[in-house]
Formats: C-alpha cells, sequence, structure tokens
C-alpha cells in the first residue's frame, strides 16, 4: 500500500472520468479502448486488494478500521464491472456518463482506503 | 409499460441511478460498519446514517423501475430525503453537539461535497419531467 499503486489508480480513475466526459461531449458510445483502459484499472484495483491482503497482518488498524479498509477495496473491485452493466444496457449520452460516475466513485474508494492506511 | 419519454431509467435516469446506487452502497455499508463496531459511541448518529441508507436504497431502486410501484416509491424516497437533508441540515447547523459523529445529511451534506442536498432536487426535478400523461391516455400535439 505504500507503493505507487494507490496514487497511480488514482490518477487513472480521474483521467478514466475525463475521458468519458470527453465521450459524452462528443456523443460517442463506449468503445474498446474505453474498456480496456478500464480494465486495466480493474487490475490494479485487484492487485491493491491483494497487497493490502498481505501487509495489512504487518500494520495497526485498530477496532473497525480493518473492515472498512477491505470494505472500500472491495467496493473499488465491484464498482467497476457494475458500473459497466449497467451503462452498457443502453446506448445514450446518459448511459455512456454513467462511466464518470463509475471513475469518480473509484478515485474516491481508492482515497478513502488510503486515508485509512497508517502510513 | 412505460415509453423511453415517461422511463426514469433512460437516458439522464441512467446516470442519477448510477450516483443515487452510489449513496446507497455508501450509507448503509458504513451505517453497518458504525452499528457493528461502536453503536454505543453515537447511537442516533448511526440509526440516522442507516435510515439514509434505506432510503437511498429505496430511491435507487424505484428510478431504476424495480418493484411493483417503483414511481410512487421513487417519490416517496426522495420526498422522504429532501425533508431529511433540510432537517438533519439545520438541526446540525443550529447545534453541532446533537449528533457527535457526522451523518450524510449533516450540515446539508456538506462532507460529502453538497451532493445529499442537491440529490433529491435532481430526484424530483426528474421525476417530474418524465411523468405520465395525465389520463394515461394518448398524447395528442396540435400544432399551432
Amino acid at each position: 500500500m505504500d507503493g505507487p499503486l494507490p496514487l497511480a489508480l488514482i490518477t487513472a480513475s480521474l483521467v478514466f472520468a475525463a475521458v468519458v466526459l470527453v465521450y459524452v461531449a462528443l456523443a460517442r458510445t463506449p468503445d474498446w479502448a474505453l474498456l480496456g483502459f478500464a480494465g486495466l484499472i480493474e487490475a490494479g484495483a485487484l492487485v491493491l486488494l491483494v497487497i493490502a491482503a498481505v501487509q495489512v497482518g504487518g500494520v495497526d488498524l485498530a477496532g473497525g478500521r480493518s473492515i472498512t479498509l477491505f470494505g472500500y477495496l472491495l467496493a473499488a473491485l465491484v464498482a467497476l464491472p457494475i458500473g459497466f452493466v449497467w451503462s452498457l444496457a443502453e446506448r445514450s449520452r446518459g448511459a455512456t456518463a454513467v462511466l464518470a460516475v463509475v471513475g469518480l466513485t473509484e478515485a474516491f474508494l481508492i482515497v478513502r482506503a488510503l486515508q485509512i492506511w497508517p502510513s | 409499460m412505460t415509453s423511453p419519454r415517461t422511463s426514469t431509467r433512460t437516458g439522464a435516469g441512467r446516470v442519477l441511478v448510477a450516483v443515487y446506487g452510489v449513496f446507497a452502497l455508501a450509507a448503509t455499508a458504513r451505517s453497518l460498519v458504525q452499528l457493528l463496531t461502536k453503536a454505543d459511541e453515537a447511537p442516533l448518529a448511526y440509526a440516522l446514517s442507516a435510515l439514509a441508507g434505506v432510503v437511498y436504497i429505496a430511491a435507487t431502486l424505484g428510478l431504476a423501475e424495480i418493484g411493483p410501484a417503483p414511481r410512487r416509491l421513487a417519490w416517496g424516497a426522495v420526498g422522504f430525503e429532501l425533508i431529511g437533508v433540510l432537517t438533519v441540515g439545520t438541526l446540525t447547523v443550529l447545534d453541532p453537539e446533537l449528533f457527535p459523529d457526522a451523518t450524510v445529511w449533516s450540515s446539508f451534506g456538506a462532507g460529502y461535497g453538497w451532493l445529499p442536498l442537491v440529490l433529491p432536487f435532481a430526484g424530483i426535478a426528474w421525476l417530474w419531467h418524465t411523468r405520465p400523461a395525465p389520463s394515461g391516455g394518448a398524447v395528442v400535439h396540435i400544432a399551432n
């Protein structure tokens, strides 16, 4: 959790949300490039979850804070797939914009997970 | 069946459902963790968070047109949400000691980028925008 991965994921998620907004502005529907970008973020979220699970034994997380930490990391793992299913069921600007909400949520979830992790 | 014009889950409604879904998950999960790990610290605040979570779930389901009477469910949920955020927001601004731990609706949702205050208005506007034509008949457009 101390490496560059969390920050890279936060940045990638925000860039993803910005790219989606460009798609919405141009009335473009999601394509394979966008899906691939999301796939990279998803893979990163999975790696982050594994890293946290491996390292959590070595840090001091009192009370319910480890539950909260893994709550955020698991939410970050499921947010993208659920968002894509909800978005791709329809072809409209609104449906594409759902992916921007997903990107922002993803960034927020990792920021919160990072805040809980003792540095 | 609902037509695209009166459906609350198509077009911009899809974004609204997504945002409500995020809040439903966030408020519910947060209150569950709080109630399970430290219920005695601020029981009123945590119970209120749980109530907010249920309201957001109801609004999400209603706007996503899941269930027998989704439009009625959505109206009830966003109406309750508006009253909730205005009441709790006002109370927490007047007496910050009332809720020792923050809830989504504290200070009109300032801790969540004011979204909890904006959402019910967006929900009501969307439900009004997509309202079915009166008497359930076909809409007749008369050219001037």
